[in-house]
């Protein structure tokens, strides 16, 4: 270990944002920048009868309007992977039109852009755009969608399904170890909708240089490439090396700011047509309407137990909502980052999954936090629960029987699941008795029946998650239908000065790269942090790059760079052996220099840096320059997992939850700055618990959102969260050269299921065995008294 | 949304029923009200302004009456449209004579809302039907009082 | 409309129109675009600025309503290049992530400690209320506050 790996650095974008000087894309002015609006449907579903523009266009400082009608990228966004269904049939896949033309097919749905010279008269224009519609009957439910004579998303096929996919063990078998089985749990619920809400709302501007005939669009992404790529090779038809893509401070993202959204296209093909540039920032009303969703699965379960209490079967069938269009990895989402991870922590034997994926009237569904992950272990964690609590066992003592014994993927192979995947090291039990310590589960338990005498109702809930990070390996992806390969970009170029730029393709939005990325490349240079600098979100400044999520940037972009970072070693030894007069084989690097073994003849990296911009007395044959690109492609996904408990108290008398203590053991693999991985657990966590008890997007029969705002969208605040106690043990991931295992959603994954499983635990007593998301306190109150 | 309430008002049930069924009390008593266009038997176009707390909009659209009965009760049938959404709404309406000597004004219905009166409004928009509501009673009211001056 | 604000120890003049939020005018008119707007119903708290000593939201203050008083944004924390203590402890502490609520946090933050000089664990959270933050899950924001409060008592 260096200097600076493993160590709580304090990060080097703070200063910046803590002296507002953080610079979003709202924050950016173009010159001659005009401002943009957008009409939308006030409906889910409607034909649009006639959009008139004559008023608006009359409107003062109005530069331009436009209508579907328009030639703006008729192909529309396309979907980044496609789920066939298991008979062979092809993925269904409908165009997802810039603008709507004929057709509404979602609340908020953008029909109209209009352009002005400020923000002010585009708002005041977009009014005066009188759009007639005829509503017609809409579905928002994904199980409705699926049922006879339900509305039709779209036409041109005769079901909503855009897929009916399967994953695991045949089914019949499946279904005839659970006819065998000495006890079956079985579960109906809603995994509900959310809104991601990252704060800074989605925000671009385009620009257009007629010099060059260049594109540039600043955008709120957390994919800069990948929207680069989707947008000029799918929706508007544009060379790649025209187009530039800026996207520096994002604020958050959560997986709602992966995805190419219309806009992006539509502002960028309008700058071109107006000749000037053209920005649009999302009010949070809007956020709602049109950033993708999460979640979204209706889940019926069954799992199958022996009189010990080992799972024998598992079988579940799901309706999962894409939305009214695929949006870019929606398929993915409770597909292969769902039914892949149902093998859990457990030994299970036999497993199916069944999804079938319904087109509602909504706004589209994708990745949100987890993606995919969290709605398997909340299956898994809850049905575990409730099956010990049906057969009387202890929520502990069941997992402990079912759990993977430890491998460290090393030594001892890595874990095949039925569901696909090869797990790479593990010891998921260690994790849980770590836990159970720190919360002190034997006194707790003694406190809670002696509440419970009192009237108190104290309850604790226990998850052991585990979920797949570090996407992906790109054959693999391939083969599952990823239409983009998931490796990641890593450039040093060391200046001639020693000091080191550093292009990364993986994209920072909270999570610090500038800071956790200088940590290893400091060490492994053996040089100081201030000599390392870490450049992202630029397409003409990096190579190439797949952005951030699915907990990747370190395991795989932060492994590209430390492919470079041996390159340009490699390429430094054998420099410095011709200015040591030495063979390679005898230097040894440390502490920034290259030594001859067993003397103190060296050279420093400043100076190798120097000569090989200076070649004067120089290698034979050796080209100049100390600059390196590297592509890294996983061999595996990486498989962080932990185990999260809550404790809470549920007031007898309205049913409110109180969330008293969170314990997070997690297990990321290696941790090259503990003050972030434990911010990102926090964060995590907050969000999965705002899931359990706050959170849910809801859409009334007409598929008209009654959630739209922060008056009813409820996100947790800062009295609803204690102070999250975080502990880890550490399993190095085997097939990375940084042993990481990756972060950011395990928070979210691992912290839901924990939540509900205190709060029936505190009730248990009453009978109550299971309740709907979010545990509002009247949900509470109800299960209660039944 | 469900829309629902009474409201007792110092008169006959002929003389209420009277009220109701000329437009040009109408839009005098209704709050927001700026114009009432008859269109034909019991068919109205109504353009209104409503401004309560932070819901402000002009609306314009359709208004009838249905299922008349004479001094009884009545169905209203709403259908305004304005740029934060539109609402669609029957409210039925019926009038019983009181011990008083008055008349008992009950309401029940339900408005369908869209857009942003849906998403945002929902939740003030029953507290800002309550209170238009008894605008208009306490207008019906004054219009009563004046008349009987 | 006529409108003279000091911002930051500056005044300024300008004309505006009535419907002009204060958010918007400090952005727009000023450049200070260090005030976040993240959504459009008060709920969020990204805006919050000091007006005449108080913490407000400044997304639901109009321009025209500022005519006359002294507003503090994030711009104006740090004094001659040094970070506020308030800032110093939100790195120290590590009580942000993407950085988009941070200036709100930091203005509020400071109300907090005006109200409260040696704010207990509750008194913070409760103070935080109206601020969403969708990164730290508040509790090293708690903890920033808490750091704060110390260096500025010491």
């Amino acid at each position: 270990m260096g200097e600076f790996i493993g160590k709580s650095v304090k990060r080097r974008e703070d200063a910046r944002f803590l002296k507002g000087m953080g610079k979003y894309t709202d924050d950016i002015k173009l010159p001659k920048m005009t401002h943009s609006a957008f009409v939308r449907s006030p409906y889910a579903h409607a034909k649009i009868e006639n959009v008139d523009i004559s008023e608006a266009e009359k409107a003062d400082g109005v530069v331009a309007i436009f209508t579907g009608k328009d030639a703006c990228g008729e192909y529309g966004v396309p979907c980044g992977w496609q789920v066939d269904f298991k008979n062979g049939e092809t993925m269904r896949e409908p165009k997802h039109p810039l603008l709507a033309k004929d057709k509404i097919r979602h609340l908020g749905e953008a029909v109209t852009i209009v352009i002005a010279e400020t923000l002010e008269q585009a708002r005041d224009a977009a009014e005066l755009v009188e759009v007639d519609y005829e509503e017609l009957p809409a579905v928002t439910d994904p199980k409705k969608a699926m049922e006879e004579g339900a509305p039709l998303v779209h036409d041109d096929w005769d079901s909503n399904a855009a897929f009916d996919w399967c994953i695991g063990n045949d089914r019949a078998e499946v279904e005839a170890a659970l006819e065998k089985a000495h006890h079956v749990t079985e579960m109906e619920y809603r995994n509900q909708r959310l809104a991601p809400n990252a704060m800074e709302p989605r925000s671009y501007i385009a620009d257009y240089d007629v010099n060059g005939d260049k594109y540039t669009l600043y955008t709120s992404t957390q994919n800069p490439h990948l929207i680069r790529l989707l947008m000029c090779a799918f929706v508007l038809g544009l060379p790649e090396h025209k187009v530039r893509i800026v996207s520096k401070d994002v604020g958050g993202g959560f997986g709602s700011k992966i995805y190419h959204y219309t806009e992006e296209a539509l502002l960028t093909w309008a700058a071109k047509e107006i000749g000037r540039p053209v920005k649009w920032t999302s009010d949070r009303s809007e956020a709602f309407l049109t950033d993708a969703h999460g979640r979204d699965h209706v889940v019926k379960s069954r799992m199958g137990f022996d009189k010990d209490g080992k799972i024998v079967a598992h079988l579940t069938d799901e309706y999962c909502g894409m939305g009214a269009y695929l949006s870019t990895f929606a398929p993915a989402v409770p597909t292969y980052l769902h039914g892949t991870l149902f093998q859990g922590v457990y030994t299970t034997p036999l497993i199916h999954l069944n999804v079938i994926a319904p087109f509602t009237h909504t706004v589209p569904v994708d990745a949100y936090r987890g993606a995919g992950r969290p709605e398997a272990t909340y299956l898994l964690e809850r049905i575990i629960s409730k099956g010990a609590q049906e057969m009387g066992m202890d929520a502990a003592e069941i997992r402990y029987k079912n759990f993977i014994p430890p491998f460290d993927g090393v030594e001892e192979a890595g874990y095949q699941t039925q569901v696909a995947l090869q797990y790479d090291s593990g010891n998921y039990e260690a994790a849980l008795k770590k836990g159970l310590e720190r919360l002190g589960y034997d006194d707790f338990r003694k406190e809670q029946s002696e509440a419970r005498k009192n009237g108190r109702l104290l309850g604790v809930g226990i998850s052991t998650y585990i979920e797949g990070c570090g996407i992906a390996p790109s054959a693999v992806v391939g083969a599952l239908g990823a239409r983009a390969g998931l490796y990641e970009v890593g450039q040093v170029r060391v200046q001639p000065t020693g000091k080191v730029s550093v292009f990364t393709g993986a994209h920072s939005h909270g999570q610090g790269h500038e800071t956790v990325f200088a940590q290893f490349v400091a060490d492994k240079l053996g040089i100081d942090m201030a000599d390392v600098e870490i450049e992202h979100g630029d397409t003409d400044q990096v190579a190439f790059g797949m952005g951030t999520y699915g907990s990747r940037s370190l395991a795989v972009g932060g492994s590209a760079i430390i492919k470079s970072i041996d390159k340009i070693l490699e390429k430094g030894a054998k420099i410095a052996a011709h200015k040591l007069e030495a063979a390679e084989d005898d230097l040894e690097y440390a502490s920034g220099k290259w030594t001859v073994k067993g003397t103190d003849k060296s050279v420093s990296f400043g100076d190798v840096a120097l000569t090989a911009y200076v070649p004067h007395n120089y290698p034979e044959g050796l080209e100049p320059g100390l600059d390196f690109s590297s592509f890294y492609d996983p061999s595996n996904f990486t498989y962080p997992f932990g185990t999260h408990i809550a404790v809470v108290e549920v007031d007898a008398d309205t049913g409110a939850v109180e969330l008293q203590r969170f314990i997070a053991v997690d297990d990321v693999g290696n941790i090259m700055n503990p003050m972030i991985v434990e911010g990102q657990i926090h964060g995590g966590v907050a969000q999965g618990v705002g899931q359990a008890l706050l959170e849910e997007v809801a859409y009334d029969e007409a598929g008209q959102m009654i959630t739209g705002s922060y008056m009813d969208y409820a996100m947790p605040r800062a009295d609803d969260l204690p102070m999250i106690e975080t502990e880890n043990t550490v399993t190095p991931c085997p097939h990375n050269p940084l042993g990481v295992k990756g972060a950011g959603e395990a928070g979210a994954i691992g912290s839901t299921p924990a939540v509900v499983n205190a709060v029936v635990d505190a009730l248990a007593h009453l009978g109550v065995t299971d309740i709907q998301m979010p545990l509002k306190p009247q949900t509470v109150w109800k299960a209660m008294q039944n | 949304m469900k829309i629902k309430g009474n409201y007792k008002l110092p008169a006959s049930r002929s003389v209420v029923w009277d009220m109701v069924m000329d437009p040009e009390i109408l839009e005098r008593v209704t709050p927001g009200i700026k114009e009432l266009k008859e269109l034909s038997q019991d068919q109205y176009e109504a353009v209104s302004e409503v401004r309560v707390g932070p819901v402000k909009g002009n609306f314009t659209g359709k208004l009838s009456i249905k299922d008349k009965t004479e001094e009884e009760g009545c169905t209203l049938v709403i259908d305004q449209k304005s740029k934060m959404g539109n609402v669609v709404a029957e409210i039925v309406m019926n009038l019983a004579s009181s011990d008083e000597g008055g008349t008992d004004v009950t309401y029940t219905g339900e408005a369908k809302m869209s857009g942003t009166l849906a998403s945002m409004g929902q939740r003030i928009m029953s507290g800002v039907v309550s209170t238009l509501s008894k605008q208009f009673f306490k207008s019906m009211e004054e219009e009563i009082d004046k008349r009987s001056a | 409309m006529n409108v003279t604000i000091t911002v930051n120890g500056k005044q300024f003049t300008h004309d505006i129109e009535p419907r002009l939020s204060l958010a918007q005018y400090l952005r727009e008119n000023l450049d200070l675009t260090g005030t976040h707007i993240g959504c459009d119903t008060s709920g969020c708290g990204a805006c919050t600025i000091t007006m005449d000593g108080n913490a407000v939201k400044s997304c639901t203050v109009l321009a025209v309503q500022a005519d006359g008083s002294e507003i503090t944004t994030i711009e104006g924390m740090a004094q001659n290049g040094e970070m506020h203590p308030i800032q110093a402890a939100f790195k120290e502490k590590h009580g942000l992530q993407c950085g988009f609520c941070t200036p709100g946090m930091v203005m509020v933050a400071a109300d907090i400690l005006k109200n409260y000089p040696n704010p207990s664990e509750e008194d913070i959270r409760h103070g935080l209320k109206g601020n969403f933050c969708r990164c730290t899950g508040y509790h090293n924001i708690v903890k920033s506050i808490q750091l704060a409060a110390e260096t500025i008592n010491d």
